[in-house]
């Protein structure tokens, strides 16, 4: 992303509410895109998705969209347990075609009710066929019950069957302390993965939980585990062609072409013991999808729930922080004024000025103006107020031999608050807001045609524009000499909104001096762009 | 997020009563057979194909877009097509509103849900379903018959599932493709 300048927002992750420094690179872990981010309500808090917990609240398969029920979602390992089966080698999803297809050549479209037994699994991508494995259906339906013994017979699964087996009394042992570890503790970083198998271990193993756990039990219990011996020795697994061996390295030496060994990823979704070789993977039952819902880490509340339906987009509760904030978008005029010459049928309007010839890119040395557009999601107008961080804000104590290090440019932002006018119901402006757009884009056009002609000399720092629930202020970066690397700075927003959210009728009149005002502040991190470099850069070379 | 306009020679393009925008130099087939939502724009080098239609007597709806939709520069719309039961045909294609298809893609899906954005280069093989908000990204080849569910972003050849998108995409792309058609103006020379 060369020079378009971006903005993320700060979630402090309920860790430091001030944000690191914006030139680092672990930085921004710390900044999201204010779409990705939650707002609790309870907490008045922005969350990400770092942060928030996970939990599942609904499987479905990706291929054939069935909703899986969680019950049964265990016993079918995770996987689609109707005809989803995916491909080994390219890992697309298979079709089943009957034995003998239309010999023509071009045309094998699923052909899936006429043909005659036995089936096959074919993939559209790369044409492999599960012939090649020998792998044989006898009806086009039902194909994972199908193929359910030749699953129930690998040697994992009944590896894992004897596991189970060896640790069921074991459980049934420990039931009692399986009851207080009912319910799994909530952890503050944790993905569905993690939620889902640490409520399945809690589950099913309790002995093991209780041991993660390094409860004061554990000394006494670790005794009662009589020794499990593995059905497979990993010694005579080689004889199986699987883990390194004689058989493999045979296979090695007859190889033409690297095509022929099965890759990391296509033995990845396979158990432990499987073959190096490409020809005898084998197809996998499609793994399932989940619908999440997210949680604040702090106070629990609910922030994303998702509706039943594995395919509706919508949500019964969604609490983003698109809602709360208001979403500020950064734009370099100068920028703005090269792409806005229509490139195709450009008959260099006002030729001769001076940035005729700007890059897309910061010279060192130059202030440019850059302009901040705010548009408030609220029903309330609100005051905003922006403040940018100081730059060597390492130390805290604002050193002087560590501001001359930092790339010197300056940043200057409207000090006073401003208004961004309340958000209106979309159907109270939703004609007239395309209308309005229409207006709207001759009168910026004219605008800026004339604004531009004095842009460069007049002070740009202020409130420029305000619209319907749009506001735009201005400021400056004046960039230093030897400056070089990327302009990042953060920035302070907080803007006070009437915080009574009872129903109030309306709120622009009420608005001045209202009842009671609150005040929420966050950091946003804004990139201008780089810095071009000079042709001849200097030999300064710290950090 | 650039507020710029983005212009077109207003002699290239037409602009229907409902606000659709096609250019001249797009080559459309079987116009009758073709259903614009309104408000969708179809770019210069587009190849829709209405003419391919089922066989049989009658009006059959080949190929149907809903409003804010883009076609981008080269792109080729065709519907799906299979020999079933020993007789060859073609199968309509049905595409949602707030779809966006990036230049030079060819898509021959089934059917498209609403706010789908699909990337440049892409090819979309037969009979592929897209769901509501899904993603394709660029140079993405997705092989016939695939499933996209909604909320997931896909990507590679064959293009595979990335990542869930985040809650709050229809809001962005609706938010996104108005802009594009606001800004997407005639340039009177």
């Amino acid at each position: 992303m060369s020079a378009t300048p971006s903005i993320r927002y700060h979630c402090q992750c309920i860790g430091d509410p001030q944000p690191p420094p914006p030139h680092l690179p672990s930085s921004s872990a710390w900044f999201h895109p204010l779409h990705s981010l939650f707002f609790c309500e309870e907490c008045d808090a922005v969350r990400c998705n770092r942060c928030v917990s996970v939990e599942v609240s609904g499987y479905y398969c990706p291929n054939c969209l069935f909703e899986v029920p969680s019950a049964s979602v265990r016993a079918e390992k995770n996987r689609c347990a109707r005809n989803c089966f995916m491909c080994p080698h390219c890992r697309n999803t298979l079709s089943v075609v009957p034995s003998d297809p239309p010999d023509d050549g071009r045309s094998h479209a699923p052909i899936n009710t006429t043909g005659e037994p036995p089936f096959y699994l074919y993939c559209n991508f790369c044409r492999w066929d599960s012939g090649e494995v020998g792998i044989t259906l006898e009806k086009p339906t039902g194909l994972a019950t199908q193929l359910q013994h030749l699953e129930d017979a690998a040697s994992d699964s009944l590896e894992f069957e004897r596991l189970k087996e060896h640790f069921e009394p074991i459980i049934r042992a420990s039931s009692l302390s399986s009851s207080q570890s009912a319910a799994p503790p909530v952890h503050m970083h944790t993905n569905s993965i993690a939620a889902a198998a640490s409520a399945a271990l809690a589950r099913d193993i309790p002995g093991i939980s209780k041991f993660s756990r390094r409860g004061k039990d554990k000394s006494k219990n670790k005794d009662e585990f009589p020794e499990y011996k593995a059905r497979l020795d990993v010694s005579t697994a080689s004889v199986r062609g699987s883990a390194g061996g004689k058989v493999d390295v045979d296979h090695m030496r007859a190889l033409e072409t690297i095509g022929q060994v099965a890759s990391l990823e296509q033995r990845w979704d396979n158990s432990w013991t499987t073959s190096l070789k490409a020809s005898d993977l084998q197809p996998l039952r499609l793994p399932l999808h989940a619908k999440r819902s997210k949680r604040c880490p702090q106070c629990t509340h609910i922030l994303i729930k998702p509706e039943q339906k594995a395919q509706s987009v919508r949500f019964k509760i969604k609490l983003v922080a698109a809602n709360y904030l208001p979403s500020i978008t950064v734009s370099l005029p100068h920028l703005d004024q090269l792409a806005a010459r229509p490139s195709d049928a450009m008959k260099r309007s006002t030729s001769g000025r001076p940035e005729a010839e700007i890059p897309t890119g910061l010279h060192p040395g130059r202030s440019y103006p850059f302009h901040l557009t705010f548009t408030n999601p609220l029903y309330d107008p609100i005051q905003v107020r922006l403040a940018a961080q100081r730059m060597h804000v390492t130390g805290g104590d604002g050193t002087e031999k560590d501001r001359s290090k930092r790339p010197p440019y300056a940043v200057s932002l409207p000090s006073s608050a401003f208004a961004v006018a309340a958000f209106a119901e979309e159907w109270e402006y939703e004609d007239e807001d395309e209308d309005m757009y229409g207006l709207d884009d001759d009168y910026s056009l004219a605008t800026r045609a004339t604004r531009d002609e004095h842009k460069p000399k007049t002070k740009a720092v202020g409130v420029i524009e305000k619209r319907a629930n749009l506001t735009t202020v201005g400021g400056e970066i004046v960039i230093g000499k030897d400056a070089h690397g990327p302009v990042k700075f953060n920035m302070m927003v907080s803007y006070a909104y009437r915080s009574d959210d009872g129903l109030q009728d309306e709120g622009g009149a009420a608005k001045a001096k209202a009842p009671e005002t609150k005040t929420f502040s966050f950091y946003t991190v804004i990139d201008l762009g780089l810095i071009m470099q000079k042709p001849a850069p200097p030999t300064e070379l710290d950090f | 997020m650039s507020s710029t306009p983005i212009y077109y020679s207003k002699a290239e393009y037409i602009e229907t009563d409902t606000g659709n925008k096609v250019s001249r130099r797009a080559t459309i087939s079987g116009p009758q057979n073709i259903i614009l939502g309104g408000k969708t724009i179809i770019c210069t080098g587009a190849i829709i194909r209405g003419d391919l239609r089922r066989v049989g007597p009658g009006h059959a709806v080949v190929i149907s877009l809903g409003r804010y939709c883009l076609i981008g520069e080269g792109c080729v719309l065709r519907p799906p097509y299979k020999t079933y039961r020993g007789t060859f045909n073609y199968y309509p294609m049905k595409v949602g509103d707030h779809v966006h298809i990036g230049a030079n893609s060819v898509v021959e899906a089934a059917a498209i849900g609403n706010h789908v954005e699909i990337g440049k280069n892409c090819v979309i093989g037969k009979f592929t379903m897209i769901k509501d908000c899904a993603k394709i990204a660029d140079n993405t080849v997705i092989p016939p018959n695939t499933v996209i569910p909604a909320l997931s972003s896909f990507s590679g050849s064959p293009g595979h599932f990335v990542e869930y998108l985040p809650e709050s995409t229809q809001e962005l792309v609706e938010s996104s493709t108005k802009r594009y058609y606001n800004l997407f103006q005639p340039l009177d020379r």
